[in-house]
């Protein structure tokens, strides 16, 4: 060994207990390695792993997932209005495999900070140097009374995509014409700002194609919504007597729902739906809590530079459990995220320090079969927060030829190739 | 003798993001006994935006392989200027400088090639 190669790099390797790959003599030093743990395979979690193991090919990377199939909610809502099918959604993580990634087919179930160990469900103990959070979004059951998971069967939420997608399909199906949809939005934040009125538009687009005597109703906890001005003017030219919407200050929050009889109920009436997709209130995943990650908000506060956890040392989490606003929690942030995180956890362990940046997202919704609208967000992570960059962004022009409308859903079918080949492909 | 076990070039990680090929730039960097890469730099990190979109099949969406530094720089500053655009590339190049949009145009024509 000579003086030229140990650096300070070399030094906070071994000092964190990770030592460089070299080729010693010794065969058992080069068996240290960093130890990654990446909880959820999600769009976040997927592409952490991936692009951790590529970023650090000598250290050992293991994704924690329950579940063989993961179904993307991006285009779930196409699904949904039956303008797709549900296998177009799912993925697998052979290709993870193929790369070297460990999978534990397993949930995790306790996180030890101290320690640095995460328990998973069938008993064991896995030891981490980092570890990266993306267990998405779970569910407040109760928060609108009498909506737990049983009401789900009944009222479908279909937020997270698989079987809940198909019941609300099934249900849609076989509503007679003229029956009542209703969907219940509930208050910020929560998984995909723009999704559900993306939602009422395709519905909207079945029902006047299928039943056209159907009327669909938005119940909704937000005053003002994700790209408001496309939506309305898309449902007053497209879909002028199907849409309603009340907004929170006009009593369209739902505060209790009797699943049996289908009944929604805001503070001010009591309204029987033929169909009802109530889109509950939202909190990061359970795991987040237990690895005490979030805080009183329900969500994970974040260093933007490298989305560490601000609350524990050597756990980063990203993805729509994390407190990232401005930038929304969706599938491009999630993906872009992990790959930031997957390369600064890289510096940090080469012991250099994460340098700001800038971050993007772009979030199309579809109006209708065949056209889409988009928004888009610049962000900088240079002042401890993520702040859009003033000037930059916004939404597809109002004034829109149609064939404007129609090339940004062609981006989003190229998007949605894009994204999840980088991440499951 | 210790190497430290991360190398950085800029190469692999673009290489995973947007393209299938594997081939080597030119002469920037040296690569581990493993031949795996990674690239740190702050071009590399800020293009990491470009790549959930851009992917190597193009589509409706432009591919950037075999793009010059020159192409790629023309046109994103095309879409930074031109003030009436109202597609996502008008939307989000008014959010980078100058210096951002070099950057990550030398960066994208070396990273992605064929
Ligand atoms: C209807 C709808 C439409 C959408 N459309 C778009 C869109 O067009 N564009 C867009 O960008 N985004 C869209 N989104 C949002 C997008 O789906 C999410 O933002 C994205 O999935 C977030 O990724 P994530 O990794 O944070 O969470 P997820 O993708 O939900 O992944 C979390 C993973 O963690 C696993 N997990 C949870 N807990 C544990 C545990 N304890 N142990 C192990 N694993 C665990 C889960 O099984 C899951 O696989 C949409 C969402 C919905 C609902």
């Amino acid at each position: 060994m000579t003086d030229a190669f140990l650096n300070r790099r070399d030094l906070l390797l071994s000092l964190s207990g990770v030592t460089a790959f070299a080729a010693l003599p010794f065969p058992a030093a080069a068996q240290v390695r960093a130890r990654l743990v990446v909880i959820g395979g999600g769009f976040g979690g997927a592409t952490a792993a991936r692009f951790l193991k590529r970023a650090m090919p000598s250290a050992s990377v293991t994704l924690i997932e329950p579940n063989a199939d993961y179904y993307a909610c991006p285009f779930s809502n196409l699904v949904i209005a039956g303008m797709r099918d549900l296998s177009k959604q799912r993925f697998g993580y052979d290709a993870l495999k193929a790369e070297g990634i460990d999978i534990v087919p397993d949930a995790a179930v306790d996180v030890d900070p101290v320690a640095r160990t995460v328990s998973v469900k069938s008993g064991d103990t896995l030891p981490y140097d980092k570890l990266v959070l993306s267990p998405g979004i779970d569910f407040r059951w109760g928060a609108i009374e009498g909506y737990d998971k049983a009401a789900a069967d009944l009222m479908p939420h279909a937020w997270k995509a698989g079987p809940q997608t198909v019941l609300l399909r099934k249900q849609l199906e076989a509503m007679e014409d003229g029956g009542l949809v209703v969907i219940s939005v509930p208050p910020a934040p929560f998984r995909c700002p723009p999704g559900p009125y993306e939602r009422a538009s395709l519905i909207a687009h079945y029902l006047k194609t299928h039943k056209p005597k159907s009327r669909l109703l938005i119940l909704d906890a937000q005053d003002k919504f994700s790209k408001q001005p496309l939506f309305e003017q898309a449902w007053s030219d497209l879909y002028p007597d199907v849409i309603e919407r009340y907004g929170a200050n006009e009593f369209g929050r739902v505060v209790s729902v009797a699943p049996a009889s289908g009944i929604l109920s805001t503070e001010f009436e009591d309204i029987r739906a033929d169909v009802a997709n109530v889109i509950p209130p939202q909190q990061a995943g359970a795991i987040a809590h237990k690895a005490g990650v979030a805080d009183m908000t329900g969500w994970c506060p974040i260093d933007p530079l490298s989305f560490s956890s601000t609350l524990q040392p050597d756990i980063h989490v990203i993805g729509d459990a994390t407190i990232a606003s401005p930038m929304p929690k969706s599938a491009f942030s999630a993906n872009l995220q992990a790959k930031l995180c997957a390369l600064q956890i890289t510096a940090i362990l080469s012991g250099q320090a994460p340098e700001p940046t800038t971050l993007t997202n772009t979030c199309y919704s579809y109006l209708s079969d065949d056209t889409a609208v988009s928004i888009t967000g610049v962000y900088t992570n240079a002042d401890g927060t993520l702040q859009s960059v003033p000037g930059s962004g916004g939404l597809s022009p109002l004034m829109a030829e149609d064939i404007i409308r129609h090339n940004e859903a062609l981006q989003a079918r190229t998007w949605f190739h894009t994204i999840t080949g980088q991440t499951f492909g | 003798m210790l190497k430290p076990s991360v190398k950085l070039t800029a190469f692999a990680l673009f290489t995973l993001l947007v393209s299938a090929c594997e081939s080597a730039p030119a002469g920037t960097q040296t690569e581990d006994a493993s031949g795996e890469v990674a690239d740190l730099s702050a071009p590399a990190i800020l293009a990491l935006s470009c790549s959930g979109c851009h992917g190597p099949q193009g589509g409706a969406i432009a591919s950037l392989e075999g793009r010059t530094s020159d192409q790629i720089r023309l046109s994103l500053l095309h879409y930074k200027s031109d003030v009436d655009g109202g597609s996502v590339m008008h939307r989000m190049m008014r959010g980078y400088t100058e210096a951002d949009i070099d950057a990550i145009s030398t960066y994208l024509a070396e990273s992605v090639t064929e």
